[in-house]
């Protein structure tokens, strides 16, 4: 089990075409890959592999979330989302 | 003849044969299948399942080169389909409960399009339609049915359906589909967005439209009233020829309008204002001179808390920073007990509309009030911010209103923040009471915008929700206009800027006695500035004074009504 941390900087937050990007990206690990608000308690852990359960999440910009993952793939699969997150989508 | 009622969405009329369109309805019941069977099922699924996506792939290659925004839209189909959740879903209720394919199908794309449709963001709850449409498609295909669309109609039709989703009205043929009728939906929903931007006429919401329009041949959508004519008679049929000549060709000569600067055939300039209710960008900001009002409402009804002093600021900057330098008229908060906020809990009332709403309420709730007015003028520092009170019936209500700015003012100064130190404040007129002083009240404010919903409200003594008596209702009655005509010449003699911003400054046909009565200033939503600046070309303003006179000088509204469509008539 690998996670870290980080806030959803881009305007849009998790939907539309961030969403998919998000979701393809974690499809292509091996590993199970979850996302989790950390702004609620008792935030669903979500299946990031799941394009309905993240666009349900509603994350919306300045969000802070957890990437986290567990499988042979694991630290790959959280630094790289991580890095797709921070890069804002290539929004702006 | 029968007519059936409707909400109009999307402006236009259509005469033309009734299509039904019945997009395949899934007659799903629980069912579950023997023991040993479970591969045999579970293949069945997964070849619908790659049979829906060889669909989809058909789509987007068709769309890919014609229409980008289309094949997105199947894109995500594609995306929901194969969720990962959504097939281990299925396939799990296969496998583990023997439910049989189509019920897995549907319980399982059900659960999660409520799960959406839950989503606070609209934009997401939309996309529920979406797992609606790929739920239909696999589910018919294990029926073994062809697919059934609007893109291969033969004739042109008005299409009648209960509900179009994405698909239908991603692929339907713009030529063939004259109209659209429906028996749910309303100006936000899915069919509603199509149709404007397709610019189909369209009315929604018609109950049981399919099952009376079935056996049908003949129908006119008025969607410009919200009917739907049924069989007309060839009297009715020729009307409606004539209508739609004059529609076409009244579209055709305003759009150009858009872009104008609003002047009268003489020659004189008419500022036109911008409505808005919320951060939003809108096409209308290009195209007027001023945000005539700015309503706060939203930021109190969408919130789950009181906003904050900071939320405020920001939602207001971003609203000085979209009008690009153009004055924006920020009014106070009008709720009252007709309306509720979660936060806040306001006794219920006997006569919301006579009670303690508006700025009664911001008066009786200090810190509410001092919220606001801190973050507007805080606002002011970026922009220029006009500052406009609803409600106001006296001289004292203007008053107290303006010693709460200037206390906010004093707290601002003490601690260094900066705000426009002349900042205009003005008042809205909807009150008979300060209307016949607004001589008085024009020596008191920097400005004032007659809000025409509320003044023909009290000036009439009609409830304007209250569907008995909307012909009681009359915001054209010559008694406005002499209202009206009053304001106006009270404020040019003092110098003031006087505006309206109600629905009558929209009205293309009441904009010419508006100009004629001393107004230069309308402001109206963004859909209505092409045919008012269109319609003031049309006269010069010695006509306009003219009908002005005419219209005060007239016994009914329907007289009045009358002369106008008659002048404009005359002009066309």
């Amino acid at each position: 089990m690998y996670a870290k941390q980080t806030v959803l900087k881009n305007v849009s937050g998790l939907h539309a075409r961030p969403a998919s990007d998000f979701v393809a990206l974690a499809k292509t690990f091996e590993s199970k890959v979850t996302v989790q608000r950390l702004d609620e308690e008792d935030a669903v852990v979500t299946n990031a592999k799941s394009i309905i359960k993240v666009l349900a999440q509603g994350l919306s910009v300045n969000t802070p979330i957890e990437i986290a993952a567990d499988g042979p793939d694991e630290q790959e699969a959280v630094d790289q989302l991580v890095a797709l997150v921070d890069s804002k989508f290539g929004e702006e | 003849m029968r007519i059936l009622k409707g909400n109009p969405v999307s402006r236009g009329i259509a005469l033309g044969n009734v299509f039904v369109y019945k997009a395949f309805t899934a007659d799903v019941h629980e069912s579950y299948f023997e023991e040993g069977h479970a591969q045999e099922q579970l293949q069945k699924f997964r070849d619908a399942a790659r049979m829906a996506e060889s669909e989809l792939d058909r789509v987007i290659e068709k769309f890919s080169s014609v229409s980008e925004e289309k094949a997105k839209i199947f894109a995500a189909h594609k995306e929901i389909l194969n969720d990962e959740e959504v097939v281990e879903g299925i396939e799990g209720m296969i496998l583990d409960d023997h439910a049989m394919p189509d019920y897995a199908v549907d319980m399982v794309f059900t659960e999660f399009a409520i799960l959406l449709s839950k989503a606070k963001d609209p934009l997401i709850a939309a996309r529920a339609a979406d797992l609606r449409d790929v739920r239909n498609r696999v589910l018919r295909i294990l029926k073994g049915e062809k697919e059934m669309n609007l893109a291969h109609l033969t004739e042109q039709v008005v299409v009648v359906a209960h509900d179009l989703l994405p698909s239908d009205t991603a692929t339907l043929d713009r030529e063939k589909v004259l109209g659209i009728i429906t028996e749910v939906g309303g100006a936000t929903s899915h069919t509603a967005i199509i149709a404007r931007s397709y610019s189909i006429p369209a009315v929604l919401g018609v109950p049981e439209a399919t099952e009376i329009l079935a056996s049908v041949g003949h129908v006119v959508l008025d969607a410009l009233a919200g009917k739907v004519l049924i069989e007309p008679d060839q009297q009715t049929i020729l009307e409606y020829q004539v209508k739609l000549a004059e529609y076409q060709k009244e579209e055709c000569e305003t759009r150009e309008y858009l872009t104008k600067i609003p002047l009268t055939a003489s020659g004189e300039k008419v500022s036109i204002g911008l409505n808005i209710g919320s951060t939003e960008p809108d096409e209308g900001f290009k195209y007027s001179d001023f945000v005539g009002l700015f309503r706060t409402e939203f930021l109190y009804m969408e919130s789950e808390h009181m906003p904050t002093e900071e939320e405020q600021v920001a939602a207001y900057r971003k609203v000085l920073a979209n009008a690009m330098g153009n004055p924006v008229t920020l009014r106070t908060l009008d709720i009252g007990g007709d309306k509720s906020l979660r936060y806040l809990a306001l006794p219920k009332e006997e006569n919301p509309f006579l009670g303690n709403r508006a700025l009664r309420l911001c008066l009786s709730l200090p810190d509410l009030f001092r919220t606001q007015l801190r973050a507007a003028l805080r606002a002011s520092a970026f922009g220029e911010l006009w500052l406009m009170f609803p409600m106001v019936g006296t001289i004292d209500d203007v008053r107290n209103a303006r010693a709460r700015v200037e206390s906010v003012k004093a707290e601002l100064r003490t601690e260094g923040i900066a705000f426009d130190e002349n900042i205009k404040v003005g008042i809205m007129i909807e009150i008979p009471s300060i209307a016949v002083i607004a001589d008085l009240a024009a020596k008191e404010v920097d400005f004032a915008s007659v809000g025409t919903n509320d003044l023909t409200q009290y000036l009439h003594a009609v409830d304007r929700m209250n569907a008995a008596i909307v012909d009681y209702y009359q915001s054209m009655s010559p008694s406005m206009f002499r209202m009206l005509g009053m304001i106006f010449s009270e404020f040019n003699k003092a110098g003031k800027p006087i505006s309206v911003c109600g629905e009558l400054a929209g009205d293309p046909l009441a904009a010419i006695p508006l100009v004629g009565l001393g107004l230069r200033k309308l402001s109206m939503n963004a859909s209505n500035i092409a045919r008012v600046k269109w319609m003031l070309s049309k006269f010069t303003l010695t006509e306009m004074k003219e009908i002005a006179e005419r219209v005060q000088l007239m016994a009914t509204q329907a007289d009045v009504n009358q002369l106008l469509k008659e002048e404009a008539a005359k002009r066309a």
